[in-house]
């Protein structure tokens, strides 16, 4: 149960962060200028990086198996 | 109506709403479905929107508007509105001989293989300098102008093969196409932009009335509206 907990966890954190990976990449697309670029690239892209590679962990990670071959559990 | 633009925000809105049920019901992913959603919403959507965010960037920094918003920029900017037309960039500018929302870029790109990108490469520098570094006492481009980039409209073009100063000697036009004689030579079309003399020059305005200054007006005769 704390296993899947812990996924669970993992997985809100990976939404929370590629959310707001998704907000800041909207707001960088309001303005057409070179920091609005920046933005986008460095605040944005760190972002969803983040979340990308937490989400691909819990994937790959022993809880993440556990969870999923024991639904019940 | 619907741009690429549009289609990038409905991309980064869904993303967001999918997101949203996937943290308000994390267990969801124990069902088949919930993993394809958990698939689509972390992975397919943000790298979609990432790929997408980056063009859409790289496409807006080709922009008038893009390159003038650097205060540096400003007065570059202004002299595509000199009132007179043997100032190349002004001529340019102000007979649409270049988009003129893509003015600079237009001009100021390398046509040849991977010049886009070298342009970009430049332009990030331009920033890091803008921003974290120390602008230049004097703004100067990286290598002399090269006839590349002028040849890559006119080439072809009758003005320019059959113009009388062109031909005025055997040879002028092969030296000018090797980039061995300069468009811009002194006598020729030297008259580029003048930023130090723009106090005494006046500009034109594309409502036909002509200014002695008019700070920002190249942007809206670039239709300088965010894209």
């Amino acid at each position: 149960m704390a296993k899947k907990i812990n996924l669970e966890r993992r997985l809100r954190l990976a939404g929370t962060l590629v959310v707001l990976g998704l907000l800041v990449e909207f707001v960088s697309l309001l303005k057409s200028h070179p920091l609005a670029f920046i933005v986008f690239l460095v605040v944005g892209g760190l972002l969803i990086a983040a979340g990308i590679l937490i989400y691909l962990y819990s994937l790959v990670s022993r809880d993440g198996e556990l969870t999923a071959t024991g639904a019940g559990e | 109506m619907f741009g690429p633009t549009s289609i990038l925000i409905a991309i980064i809105v869904i993303g967001a709403v999918l997101i949203g049920i996937l943290i308000a019901k994390p267990s969801i992913t124990v069902t088949r479905g919930g993993k394809i959603l958990a698939f689509v919403s972390l992975f397919v959507f943000p790298i979609l929107s990432g790929s997408m965010g980056v063009s859409e960037h790289v496409e807006r920094s080709k922009t008038t508007q893009f390159c003038t918003s650097c205060h540096v920029m400003n007065d570059y900017g202004k002299s595509l509105l000199i009132d007179d037309p043997s100032y190349i960039p002004a001529g340019h500018f102000q007979n649409n001989r270049v988009p003129r929302d893509s003015a600079c870029y237009t001009c100021h790109t390398d046509y040849a293989m991977y010049g886009g990108f070298r342009a970009k490469l430049r332009g990030l520098r331009h920033v890091y300098a803008q921003y974290l570094g120390k602008i230049p006492d004097k703004v100067e481009l990286y290598n002399p102008y090269n006839n590349r980039e002028c040849l890559h409209c006119h080439s072809g073009a009758r003005s320019f093969e059959e113009g009388a100063t062109h031909n005025l000697e055997e040879g002028r036009l092969e030296l000018m196409k090797s980039n061995k004689l300069s468009c811009m030579s002194t006598g020729c079309h030297s008259a580029t932009h003048d930023v130090k003399n723009l106090s005494n020059l006046t500009f034109w305005s594309p409502d036909g009335k002509v200014k002695k200054d008019d700070a920002g007006a190249v942007e809206d005769a670039a239709g300088g509206s965010n894209k």
